[in-house]
């Protein structure tokens, strides 16, 4: 290995004769971003109608050119369109500057700039996922301090109101891309024996145009946040302030940077798996991810037109969403959940995979059928976009279609038990090693079995008479969406901690955390359900006295929870700067990313691999 | 597991089946499948008979009951579930080097075969009691229509306001007469709001120039909350009002209060 590393280091960096390429980074990304969002803003910024309403949509005019000026600014000075310009004028970066841009020797100064290796990709990606989560969590403290006691007092309405509709949207955010973004980017490719993605300057812009969003979403602090929870329902989101309008440019930068990324997963699977990897040994993580992103296709883009529609809305004077005027706040709903339950699975899909990936490992065992997870996750995904409307069984919108909804919903028990078999096929007959991935293993089958019967009550319509807008609700998703897929994109991080970082994860440190999450996490959402069971609606800044005992359980829970994260958080940074040097394999795992050292290498392999079996071959043969 | 040393090479499906049961680790795991699956049923029937609020109508009843049978169904599957996964937990292997190798069963046919029918017999079983429920409780509420009392509900940032168009008096508080059937027609002046009399067990959205049309039939006196099941803005928290189920002689008093005329 260190011979390895020298001669990585020790290679000269290539110097494209000083081409411009060298001489941007994401600083000078932010001051062009900058200069082209302020140079709008004042460009525009002049309001001189008398009429209130023309000066309001004129205003929101301004806001969103200006923040999208700003992400477009941004990837100028990072020199995002530095390729593409050059095929404009019929020709292409050097040699040299592609393999300047693939950070090749450049140390730390890569993850700041347009770097098209997908192993920088996935640490970005894993920094801005935890950037994200620790910012959602902080608002969710927020939150679960509010409701500690009923009166309300620690913060008002209007910011509580705007706590929940930015923790949702940026946990949302966070939890899209917590799986298929870090190990989607470093980790997937290395596993079918790829030498990058099939599509490396996209994927370095579908990282720096996801970046340019989260500036965007956090200048709705600064504008007055966003009242209307992160589902935006119409009219609310027209009524709605100024911070409306970093939701919408956020959402619409967001989605074009997941059909950037979706198009370049889905492809590099298609198109670049090593010799031999036919797709029935294909690791399922692989397998996985590709189901989530390729039903993110479909999905996104109808959330990216509602926001682009409300945004008309409150621009133009459209009225799609404004009844007033003759539109629907049900087509919203529709555009919205469309994508919205979609978008669930696309969540839950990969962390589940990444723990398919780690059972055999552990235990030791071939997987348990595959054929069965991969029908499992492709009935999940197919009967995803049929269940829509069970959002809106209480809308009356068409009360004679609840029924139908209901039986594709509940239908979805039925590929979700086989994900179940699976997983609990291959622990069945071995010994698995408890260390805090498998942990994380045993946590997903509790808390998918929670999220998942507590989704049986709500798929029933005479239940969800009672069930709909509740904290119940709450409690649910915040099960399968946080108990299941960030438990299971927890897993990975310690995982494939070795892999990326080149050492052990803090061993102690994980057990603490995973232990002081995960039984907080039960208190929390036992006190939310049961707050539900009781009629606390939920988004509430306040509440009646009857529901303070499960509320002040549900805070304590949430303490818990954030004391785990916390130590998980010092576990990484600690980990990555003291840990114990990691051996090429610490696991003993069968798939092709623990057949590269540490640091891996630019095209990952030496000699491209060929496979000849999948990466399951564990055990000793059945008499 | 030793369960391979049967010398006979060709046992029948029953021997093979008697030998599976006689199996340490089967016997374990059945013994928690079994722990899980009462305790589900015994817990299920508890929680949410405790928390959930005063039934005040046969919709609320329903609705209580289903939970309560969900619960029930779904508390085999919790039992095989947790079963197998605190068998293998507390069988599991400890320490810094891997456990030995296990056996390589990459599928079972019978296994898959026995769980996707049970599962989806389960589900089906979820299914037909959810439609069935639905059916039942449309056929009252056709039955009851003729006879019911129309109250037409109207939301607006941050109140309720219930107007009785045969009675002719309009209210923020929501009184209804007991055993009578009401309809609630609901509809919004400004942005989406739910209309939800909690403990009656019915919901609807008030949607901007669309009437919901939602019915019930209280069945218990006493005090009932309503309130907004839909973020509708700054007060959305506090868009909640009292109603109340009383006897037919008081409702026909409170209208009179109210200026309003017997219907």
């Amino acid at each position: 290995m260190t011979t390895l590393d020298n001669r990585v280091s020790a290679r000269p960096i290539p110097n494209p004769q000083k081409s411009l390429i060298t001489k941007l980074n994401a600083g000078t990304g932010l001051i062009v971003g900058i200069i082209f969002a302020l140079g709008t803003y004042f460009a525009l910024n002049n309001n001189s109608s008398d009429s209130a309403t023309v000066n309001f949509q004129h205003y929101n005019r301004t806001l969103l050119a200006s923040m999208f000026m700003w992400s477009i600014g941004f990837l100028v000075g990072i020199g995002a369109f530095i390729g593409p310009w050059r095929w404009l004028i019929g020709k292409d970066l050097t040699a040299e500057e592609q393999l300047y841009m693939a950070g090749d020797g450049q140390g730390i100064k890569r993850y700041f700039k347009y770097c098209t290796d997908h192993k920088v990709v996935g640490i970005q990606y894993l920094w801005g996922v935890i950037a994200m989560l620790a910012v959602g969590g902080t608002m969710a403290m927020m939150i679960r301090t509010n409701l500690a006691m009923p009166g309300g007092h620690f913060i008002t309405a209007s910011v509580y109101n705007s706590l929940v509709g930015l923790h949702g949207i940026t946990m949302i955010i966070a939890m899209i891309i917590v799986a298929t973004g870090p190990f989607g980017n470093f980790i997937m490719p290395i596993m079918i024996g790829a030498a990058d993605m099939a599509f490396p300057r996209l994927n370095a812009l579908s990282w720096w145009v996801l970046f340019t969003a989260i500036p965007v979403l956090c200048s709705a602090w600064f504008l007055g946040g966003i009242p209307t929870g992160w589902t935006a329902y119409a009219p609310l989101s027209i009524q709605a302030g100024p911070g409306m309008n970093a939701f919408l440019a956020t959402i619409i930068i967001f989605a074009f940077s997941t059909a950037v990324a979706g198009a370049n997963i889905t492809a590099t699977v298609v198109a670049m798996r090593a010799k031999g990897m036919s797709w029935n040994r294909v690791p399922i993580f692989v397998i996985g991810a590709t189901i989530s992103v390729a039903l993110a296709v479909p999905a996104f883009p109808t959330f990216m037109l509602a926001m682009i529609q409300t945004a008309l809305d409150r621009t133009f004077m459209t009225t799609f969403f404004d009844a007033n005027f003759g539109g629907s706040g049900w087509l919203y709903a529709h555009l919205f959940w469309i994508m919205g339950h979609p978008e669930v699975y696309v969540i839950l899909i990969p962390g589940v995979a990444i723990l398919m990936e780690i059972v055999p490992v552990f235990v030791r065992k071939p997987l348990f059928s595959y054929t069965s997870a991969i029908i499992g996750f492709a009935g999940i995904a197919g009967l995803s976009v049929l269940v829509w409307a069970h959002h809106m069984y209480m809308s009356g919108w068409m009360p004679m279609l609840n029924g139908p909804f209901m039986v594709t919903t509940e239908m979805i028990s039925i590929p979700t038990g086989l994900i179940f078999l699976v997983i609990l096929g291959t622990l069945w007959n071995g010994k698995p090693w408890l260390k805090m991935p498998m942990l994380c293993v045993y946590a997903f089958l509790w808390n998918m079995l929670v999220g998942g019967i507590t989704g049986l009550y709500l798929s029933d319509v005479p239940a969800d008479n009672y069930l709909h807008g509740s904290m119940y609700v709450t409690a649910h998703f915040h099960y399968t969406l946080m108990g299941s897929a960030l438990t299971g994109a927890v897993a990975g991080l310690v995982y494939w901690f070795p892999k990326m970082t080149g050492r052990m994860f803090n061993e102690r440190s994980s057990y603490v955390a995973f232990w002081f999450i995960q039984l907080g996490f039960q208190v929390l959402y036992l006190g939310m359900f049961t707050a539900g069971a009781e009629g606390q609606p939920r988004r509430v800044v306040d509440y009646a006295d009857n529901f303070h005992v499960s509320n002040m359980v549900s805070t304590a829970g949430a303490y818990g929870v954030g004391i785990g994260f916390i130590v998980l958080l010092w576990g990484v940074v600690h980990s990555w700067r003291h840990g114990k040097i990691a051996p090429m394999n610490p696991w003993g795992a069968k798939s092709l990313e623990w057949t590269v050292p540490y640091p891996v290498p630019l095209v990952n392999f030496d000699t491209p691999p060929v496979v000849t079996s999948d990466p399951y071959g564990y055990g000793k043969a059945v008499k | 597991m030793s369960d391979h040393n049967t010398p006979d090479l060709n046992p029948t499906p029953g021997e093979r089946f008697t030998h599976f049961l006689k199996r340490k680790d089967v016997i374990e795991t059945l013994g928690w499948a079994v722990f899980y699956t009462v305790g589900f049923v015994i817990l299920g029937g508890k929680f949410y008979t405790k928390w959930m609020p005063t039934m005040m109508s046969t919709d609320m009843r329903a609705i209580e009951r289903l939970m309560v049978i969900f619960t029930w169904i779904s508390a085999p599957v919790c039992g095989f579930v947790l079963s197998m996964a605190t068998y293998t937990f507390r069988h599991g292997h400890r320490g810094d080097t891997p456990p030995e190798e296990g056996p390589a069963i990459r599928t079972n046919r019978l296994g898959i075969a026995l769980f996707g029918v049970t599962s989806s017999l389960l589900a089906l079983v979820a299914i037909l009691y959810g439609l069935i429920e639905l059916n039942s409780s449309a056929e009252a509420a056709t039955k009851d229509a003729p006879s019911a009392m129309v109250v037409e509900v109207t939301g607006s940032q941050w109140v309720w306001s219930f107007n009785y168009p045969a009675q002719g008096v309009t209210s923020n508080e929501l009184m209804l007469p007991i055993n009578k059937p009401v309809i609630f027609k609901i509809v919004s002046e400004d942005v989406n709001h739910s209309f939800w009399p909690v403990q009656l067990g019915v919901k609807a959205d008030a949607n901007r120039f669309q009437v919901t049309t939602v019915q019930t039939k209280p069945n218990k006196l006493g005090a009932f909350d309503v309130k907004c099941a839909e973020l509708c803005g700054l007060y959305h928290a506090y868009m909640e009002t009292n109603g109340a189920v009383v006897t037919t002689a008081d409702f026909n008093n409170w209208v009179t209060a109210q200026g309003g005329h017997q219907a």
